[in-house]
């Protein structure tokens, strides 16, 4: 059987599925960039999945994109993590409440 | 100067406001007289120069601000806003010369200033977008005035009144750009002009929803009934001197508006929803007048009984012939002085009992005769005694809605007499019987400045009461061209027949809207 | 004659203001005597209008100026004087000089004494104003001032809690009346265009005699309210809480009878109007009967004579309605004479008795004040129509009208009525001036009133007696405007049979009056008595229990209701709805800002949520486009 597009969109949706799972349950702020990761990942499958169904390179460039903005986006988030961890001791999303309205 | 005159009249005191901050407090009250002195001059100087004979406006000016969507800034006034904008000269002149011993009075002449720009501003503006700027502007001053001068209330009394006026004026100016949008249409380009939208004839079902929504905005601001519920606070709550300005000239908006925007624009709506205003018209009479029966507070009486004498002005509106319209522009005048007299006299006694509750009071008359006296005249202007301005204004008001209905009439006419029984009791109230208080009983009567505002009130009433002609017959000429316009644009066959054809063979340029389609 | 006629009309407003002046100042005679002055003054200048009437017979007509003009409307202050309005300008300046002058004396030791004139001229100005206009809104102008004059006056000693109750009644009643007067006007105008007499009335003729019966109808509900006309005749003897020269002047001469003028100046609308005339009859037979049994038992000097007034009103509506519009006007003109003289005397008789009204107290005053015991006497005489006094002429033509025009009924009424009121009038006075020396009993020691006040009623004194005797040039001259009806009765024998019949029925009640009050057991009424427990009396003393009536039910209940109004309907539904409406957006704010908790993970949540609710309403309208046609068709097939 021949791996095709739709194997690689099914991927990308369970993956998808996961992450959001993921963002919607975890409370780790940690697990949460792992599963936002995971979304990133989804989306990215699913460009470079249809960039080559379409001969069309615009969407793996775009992927790369979305690597490059991710890995920054976490070192910035990875950054204020460990201020956050120093400062408070904890991480749990529970107890980051303080932009209450 | 002439050409601008307009201009001036609503600029100079916003910028002689600004000034204002530079004044030292105690030179403040000089400073703001000597302004508002300069302003009602040249409002005189405003009368002296208009042409009596010609109908339509006059000292028009036009600035183009954002042509391409046709918003521009054009004034102009006609015989119906001029006295208007007079009367709002006036009235911050002797507002701020009468001014009692208040804190902050610097900040109070400044905002005054600033709400004056306003109201000279809504009457002269012959556009629309101006007309808004200048109509949600005004809340500002007024909202500072009653938040900052107030009573106990004061804040959720503000809140309410800017609120509730905001809400309502926000479905006008939805009204307007739909209106704007019509115009172009059927024209092909963009315009706000007033004066533009006179010409257009629109199909009823239009009419129907744009008056609609030009009423909600109106009618809050008039306030007619049941969107009057902001009034009695706001007047509750107010100081003196805002009541006066909110009661004499603010209140005029609502009314003014109705017979610059509603009744030439929406003749074929005008006359569908005819009876229906004039039924909410009479109970706002009638019922206001005996709510304003059971009050305890005196101001609160004469807060209602500006409500009550507002169903009369709208009543006369919506006459729709030159008597009736005529009749009501003199009452917004009319009812401008007196209740405006009544709020300030109501000022006077709170000024030297700091209370305004009846049972408080009692035989005033035999401590302060000079105070009953001008009181009594007001009262008697209230009520509408032949001979005092009121009774023009109602009885013109009154005989024109009588062509459209005998019956609501009646009705209406009964605001003489429930109008009678309101003030008399609080008159009896307060200043018959013997004095049962003891602090009532070194009361001082009525001191030099504030004989200042109220005796040029009361010649007012006497003088308009006896000789009308003068403001009356400016009026008359640009209502009948009102009229006229109604007359020819009405399409409805019961249109043509409600308004009346004041001149004959007046063409005027028919663009229907449904051609643009 | 232009300025003749201005100087009688605004004399007295000259007066008015010139004693306005002095109106904070302590009391000042000079203000007295330079108001009767000015009084005078138009009293002379009308004088010489009527001489001008009499002798060229051409009214007077000027245009002052314009008061009101917008569209087709045009009210101009225009003044006539013709053979109506001069009649009545010599009653108002004649009785108002004598009140004037009679008030410096009655009024002299009142502490409002300057205001007490400011107030007396301001009245004889509306007055003059009402009678000389020549246009219905200058009569309204007329006939709204006096109301305000009378409300001050009636309220006049503001501090007597009574005293501004009636006021305000008299004022609130009127105004009831005048709605219906301004809807007349209103009527008038939208009908014939104007409101000028001249032209109102040359127009009414082309007039349905529908819309004419309701012009008719709305201008006497006008004429009611001011002639306190039964259902609106309360506010009459409550006025009588104001000082005595104002009942003279306002509620016996001058200002109660407007409504009367009216329906004479109207006569041209009413002689099309038959019906409306008969009602208008009917009930003034109906009021004179009424206001007459109430004066029978009552206990106060003042309100006898206020009812005596009202019974006499409804004399002058009898004749009005029945066509005979000059008897009408001449009525009204010795009754004018003769009550104002009975009322000034009751003044004198106040002020010795120390205001003192009830005529059970006093007795035997005939010693003491001889003038005034004349006065009053022969005032009633002439009140209760017996030749050759005024009332004898004036009533006996009212009578001789009904007769002639076959109203029996109205006739009857008012012949019982003739009777009734020589029994109340000869009551007082032998009450007041026969019998016993009750007042004793109260420690009061009665005086004559001051000698001028005496001299200045003497006129009234006269004309009450010889007024009859100006009938025919009265007639002659009046009927250039009025229709010219002799109400004769061909029948010589029927003819006297009914005046000596009529005289002697009068002089029987007199005498009777005279039997049961001017003896020696007349003793002051405690209540005790079968006559004051039987139910007639009760129903009597009561008023027939309408002001009770009014109070209790009209009065009330419209407090009641504006209370209702005010604090369940305004503040708890209609201000409530707008919180109510404020409060929704305030609390949805409120309920939704759990939404931002703060916590990242909820909002996530949320934003999840959020996606997929946008994804599927994108997803639905999507497939809704792709399948309008199909469903419109579906949805045409269930009809909608």
């Amino acid at each position: 059987m021949e791996i095709g597009l739709n194997h690689y969109l099914v991927l990308s949706t369970i993956l998808f599925a996961i992450g959001l799972v993921g963002v919607m349950r975890r409370k780790n702020l940690l697990l949460l960039f792992f599963a936002t990761e995971i979304l990133l990942n989804a989306v990215n499958i699913a460009f470079a999945a249809i960039s080559h169904y379409y001969g069309d390179l615009t969407g793996q460039m775009f992927a790369f994109f979305v690597i490059a903005i991710a890995a920054s986006e976490l070192a910035v988030g990875l950054g204020l993590l460990i201020v956050w961890f120093k400062r408070h001791g904890t991480i749990d999303l529970d107890t980051m409440t303080s932009m209450r309205g | 100067m002439i050409d601008h005159i307009l201009s001036v009249l609503i600029f100079f005191p916003a910028v002689a406001a600004v000034f204002g901050f530079i004044i030292h407090k105690d030179s403040m009250r000089a400073y703001g007289v000597a302004v508002s002195v300069i302003e009602f001059a040249l409002a005189l100087w405003l009368w002296f120069a208009f042409d009596s004979n010609v109908s339509g406006m006059q000292f028009m000016e036009l600035i183009p601000v954002v042509p391409s969507f046709g918003i521009n800034y054009i004034l102009g006034v006609d015989g119906i806003s001029l006295f208007i904008i007079i009367l709002a000269a006036f009235f911050t002149l002797i507002g701020i010369a009468s001014l009692t011993d208040t804190k902050n009075v610097k900040n109070m002449i400044i905002t005054l200033l600033f709400l004056q720009m306003t109201m000279v501003g809504v009457f002269a503006a012959l556009d629309a977008i101006i007309f808004y700027v200048f109509w949600e502007l005004s809340l500002v001053p007024m909202l500072y005035i009653i938040g900052a001068w107030g009573g106990p209330l004061r804040i959720y009394a503000s809140v309410k009144f800017f609120l509730y006026t905001f809400a309502g004026s926000l479905v006008m100016l939805v009204g307007m750009l739909f209106m704007a949008y019509f115009y172009y249409q059927a024209t092909g380009v963009w315009s706000f002009a007033i004066l533009d939208w006179y010409r257009l004839i629109l199909p009823e079902s239009f009419q129907l929803w744009l008056f609609a929504a030009f009423f909600i905005g109106f009618a809050i601001k008039v306030p007619m009934f049941p969107f009057h519920t902001w009034l009695p606070y706001a007047h509750g709550q107010a100081p003196t001197i805002g009541s006066v300005i909110l009661a004499a000239i603010l209140l005029k908006m609502g009314t003014y508006a109705f017979i610059r925007f509603s009744l030439p624009l929406f003749p074929d709506a005008s006359v569908f929803y005819m009876y229906p205003i004039a039924i909410l018209a009479i109970i706002m009479i009638i019922y206001t007048a005996m709510v304003a029966y059971a009050q305890e507070d005196v101001k609160q009486v004469v807060a209602y009984s500006s409500v009550s004498h507002m169903g009369v002005i709208i009543l006369g509106t919506f006459a729709l012939n030159v008597e009736g319209i005529s009749g009501s522009i003199f009452l917004m005048i009319a009812h401008g002085v007196v209740s405006g007299a009544l709020f300030l006299l109501v000022g006077v006694i709170y000024d030297r009992r700091h209370t305004k509750m009846m049972d408080q009071f009692g035989g005033l008359a035999h401590v302060m005769p000079r105070y009953a006296t001008i009181f009594g005249i007001m009262l008697m202007a209230s009520v509408g005694m032949p001979l005092t301005i009121n009774f023009v204004g109602e009885f013109l008001s009154l005989l024109g809605f009588y062509q459209q209905s005998h019956t609501l009439t009646l009705l209406a006419g009964v605001a003489i007499i429930v109008g009678a029984i309101y003030m008399l009791a609080a008159y009896k109230k307060m200043f018959f019987g013997e004095i049962t208080k003891d602090e009532n009983r070194n009361l001082k009567d009525v001191n030099k400045r504030e004989l200042l505002a109220l005796i040029p009130l009361s010649i007012i009433t006497i003088w308009l009461g006896v000789y009308p002609k003068p403001v009356l017959g400016p009026i008359n000429n640009s209502v009948e061209s009102i009229v006229q316009l109604m007359h020819d644009k009405a399409t409805s066959v019961e249109a043509k027949i409600r308004i009346p054809n004041v001149i004959e063979g007046i063409v005027i340029t028919r663009t229907p809207a449904g051609e643009a389609h | 004659m232009e300025n003749l006629l201005y100087i009688a009309l605004f004399s007295p407003l000259v007066s008015s203001l010139f004693a306005a002046l002095f109106t904070a100042t302590p009391k000042k005679q000079f203000i007295g005597i330079i108001a009767s002055l000015l009084i005078f003054t138009s009293f002379v200048s009308s004088s010489f209008l009527l001489a001008e009437i009499l002798i060229t017979g051409t009214p007077v007509h000027v245009e002052m100026m314009t008061w009101m003009a917008t569209g087709n409307l045009y009210i101009p202050f225009g003044f006539v004087v013709d053979q109506v309005s001069v009649t009545m300008m010599m009653v108002v300046t004649l009785v108002s000089t004598i009140v004037h002058i009679y008030s410096i004396g009655y009024m002299d030791h009142d502490k409002g004494f300057n205001r007490f004139f400011s107030w007396l001229s301001a009245f004889v100005f509306s007055m003059m104003v009402l009678v000389m206009s020549d246009n219905y809104a200058g009569l309204f102008i007329g006939w709204e001032g006096v109301g305000l004059c009378s409300w001050g006056l009636i309220g006049f000693w503001f501090h007597k809690e009574v005293a501004t109750w009636a006021a305000n009644e008299a004022f609130i009643m009127n105004r009831i009346a005048d709605l219906g007067m301004l809807i007349g006007i209103f009527l008038v105008y939208w009908n014939t265009g104007t409101l000028q007499y001249d032209g109102a009335f040359a127009a009414f003729a082309t007039l349905d005699t529908a819309t004419l019966t309701w012009i008719g109808i709305f201008l006497f509900i006008g004429a009611m309210g001011k002639s306190a006309q039964f259902p609106l005749h309360t506010w009459l003897a409550d006025a009588m809480e104001g000082p005595t020269p104002v009942s003279a002047l306002i509620h016996a001469a001058t200002m109660v009878t407007a409504g009367v003028y009216l329906v004479v100046r109207s006569n041209e609308l009413y002689d099309l109007i038959p019906n409306v005339g008969l009602f208008i009859a009917s009930l003034g037979a109906f009021v004179a009967l009424f206001a007459a049994s109430m004066a029978l038992v009552n206990r106060d000097m003042k309100r006898i004579i206020a009812y005596s007034t009202l019974s006499q009103l409804g004399y002058m509506f009898a004749a009005a309605g029945l066509g005979a519009y000059w008897v009408a006007l001449f009525h009204l003109m010795a009754h004018a004479f003769f009550k104002a003289l009975l009322f000034l005397g009751a003044g004198n008789v106040m002020h010795a008795m120390h205001d003192e009204l009830d005529p059970f107290k006093m007795g035997g005053l005939k010693k003491k004040m001889t003038a005034t015991a004349v006065m009053m006497t022969l005032a009633s005489v002439a009140l209760a129509g017996i030749f050759p006094l005024a009332g004898f002429f004036s009533k006996d033509a009212i009578l001789e009208s009904a007769f002639v025009e076959h109203h029996f009924i109205i006739y009857s009424v008012l012949l019982f009525t003739a009777g009734l009121t020589a029994f109340y009038s000869f009551r007082l006075v032998a009450l007041i001036f026969h019998g016993e020396e009750r007042y004793k009993l109260f420690g009061i020691d009665p005086h004559e009133a001051y000698k001028f006040m005496l001299i200045a009623m003497s006129p009234l004194l006269l004309l009450a007696i010889i007024a009859g005797s100006l009938k025919m040039t009265y007639y002659e001259m009046v009927t250039a405007l009025l229709p010219a009806t002799e109400y004769h009765i061909h029948n010589h024998l029927v003819y006297w049979i009914m005046t000596i019949g009529t005289q002697l029925f009068v002089i029987l009640a007199i005498v009777y009056a005279y039997k049961k009050y001017a003896n020696s057991k007349v003793t002051v009424p405690d209540g005790t008595s079968a006559m004051e427990n039987s139910f007639g009396y009760k129903l009597l003393i009561n008023q027939y229990y309408i002001p009770y009536f009014y109070e209790e039910y009209i009065v009330k209940s419209y407090r009641e209701l504006s209370k209702i109004f005010w604090k369940q309907v305004d503040l708890k539904i209609v201000d409530a709805t707008v919180d109510g409406i404020a409060g929704v957006l305030y609390s949805t704010g409120e309920r939704t800002r759990d939404m931002q908790s703060g916590n990242l993970s909820t909002m996530l949540k949320w934003m999840v949520a959020g996606t997929i609710g946008l994804l599927s309403l994108a997803v639905v309208f999507g497939l809704a486009v792709r399948y309008s046609d199909a469903i419109l068709a579906i949805l045409s097939g269930l009809g909608v």
